[in-house]
């Protein structure tokens, strides 16, 4: 009897598993995921900020690096292209934030445009959200003869949203988790 | 436009110690899904979605001044006159038309570069949207490919040149005379069906399991749009200074039933 009714709350639990995948996300769910994802993008500039930064220490940028790493999907890659050479360039965002740390200027100054663009949140085949987070960033080099570098790069995150649950007091809740995907980096006239 | 976007550019933000105007980024269509919402009026000045439940969501004259800034205004080939009437056919008050993600009808034509034959070469990708039994994906639906092509005689030319055909009594000798239909190389097609057609697609799956195609790089993206009846437009990027730029209509043409057939098969390579 008691297998039986296991059986009967899992299979109840898997179909309506399946239907909250396909309804479409309310207004305010959606600017509640919004803000979420927003939030790790947030994280993920700050992140950046500091790792290109000549004065955070090496072991400090090794350490954000490892914490950036833990806002993105393990297969994450970053796609860079300029404006004078427009195809795409595939990087790991390990070795993208590596050769960042590592870049060769005395000072670097990274900052973020006050605009961020998020797309549609679309359902994709396994039952995850997927949506698009737009930023642009300013980044400032100055070499040790103080020549200076700048560009400016839109990036477009990709953002998955995957709806979970976790045991609490012997109850299921629900909760949305957000995870940051490949990203889009391309130089801009700015 | 530009002083529509006026209020935000004084709203420009010091971020860290980096103040710049962020007006040009207001107005640019940064993304594809920012230009369907620009299209159906689903976004506000500060690009914050509108919901059915809004006050100005698909607003007639938020519209009519998103659109003086979803084309490349400098493309001259697009005359002011053919905007103004595809413009008045989209916000028509009767029967406005709107975009919708998954209605079909829009494609995109992505070019790249792969490894052939030791050579780096541009190679097509049409990809569309397809609704899988929960949400939706992008799939390859077509390929175009110059050296595949190049080794593909076109039939009408073929004939042209003079006919070779197995004679309709070849069955009673069977078909022994199939020898002469392979001993050369650019006849071939002169003995295949009349509606034959090369399928890219297939080959171009064969020579990558194959081995003998790599993927190097994403060129260029554009999509191409059959979603407002008789009207067809072209989205292109453009990155570039000023407030027209991003995803803007880069190609205009008012098409007919058969016209719409005859640009598909122009887009395909066909």
């Amino acid at each position: 009897m008691k297998i039986r009714l296991l059986i009967i709350s899992v299979v109840l639990l898997t179909l309506s598993s399946g239907l909250i995948a396909q309804d479409n996300l309310s207004k305010q769910r959606k600017a509640a995921i919004d803000s979420l994802a927003l939030e790790k993008v947030r994280d993920l500039s700050k992140y950046i900020s500091i790792i290109g930064s000549k004065e955070t220490p090496f072991s400090e940028a090794n350490r954000v690096i490892e914490r950036t790493l833990e806002l993105f999907n393990d297969d994450a890659q970053m796609g860079v292209s300029s404006i004078y050479r427009e195809e795409i360039k595939y990087y790991p965002v390990r070795k993208y934030l590596e050769r960042l740390m590592a870049l060769n200027y005395d000072k670097i100054n990274i900052t973020w445009y006050n605009i961020e663009y998020i797309s549609d949140l679309e359902l994709q085949p396994d039952g995850r959200y997927v949506g698009v987070i737009t930023i642009y960033q300013r980044f400032e080099g100055t070499t040790e003869d103080g020549m200076v570098y700048k560009d400016t790069t839109k990036k477009d995150i990709t953002v998955y949203v995957e709806k979970k649950q976790t045991q609490i007091s012997g109850r299921l809740i629900d909760f949305w988790d957000v995870l940051l995907g490949d990203i889009r980096v391309a130089e801009t006239e700015k | 436009m530009i002083l529509l976007f006026a209020p935000f550019v004084s709203g420009a933000q010091s971020v860290g110690n980096f103040v710049d105007d962020e007006s040009d980024l207001y107005a640019s269509t940064k993304q594809v899904n920012q230009f369907f919402r620009r299209f159906n009026g689903e976004e506000d000045f500060k690009g914050e979605r509108l919901y059915p439940e809004d006050k100005d969501y698909r607003n007639p004259e938020l519209r009519k001044t998103y659109f003086s800034n979803l084309f490349n205004n400098d493309n001259g080939l697009i005359s002011a006159g053919l905007k103004t009437e595809f413009i008045n056919h989209s916000l028509d008050k009767k029967d406005p038309v709107f975009l919708e993600f998954l209605g079909g009808d829009w494609f995109a034509e992505v070019t790249t570069t792969f490894t052939y034959q030791g050579k780096d070469q541009f190679l097509t990708l049409f990809l569309q949207l397809e609704k899988d039994t929960v949400g939706s994906k992008w799939v390859i639906s077509q390929v175009y490919f110059e050296p595949f092509a190049k080794v593909f005689a076109d039939q009408d030319s073929l004939r042209k040149t003079g006919q070779k055909f197995l004679h309709p009594m070849s069955h009673e000798l069977d078909f022994m005379n199939l020898i002469r239909v392979f001993d050369n190389k650019t006849s071939l097609e002169q003995y295949l069906a009349w509606k034959y057609r090369p399928d890219y697609l297939t080959l171009f799956v064969y020579e990558f399991k194959k081995g003998n195609l790599a993927f190097k790089t994403i060129n260029k993206v554009k999509f191409h749009f059959f979603q407002v009846d008789g009207w067809y437009f072209e989205l292109s990027d453009f990155n570039r200074k000023g407030y027209n730029t991003g995803w803007l209509i880069s190609s205009l043409a008012k098409v007919s039933k058969d016209e719409k057939e005859l640009l598909l098969k122009y887009i395909y390579h066909e």
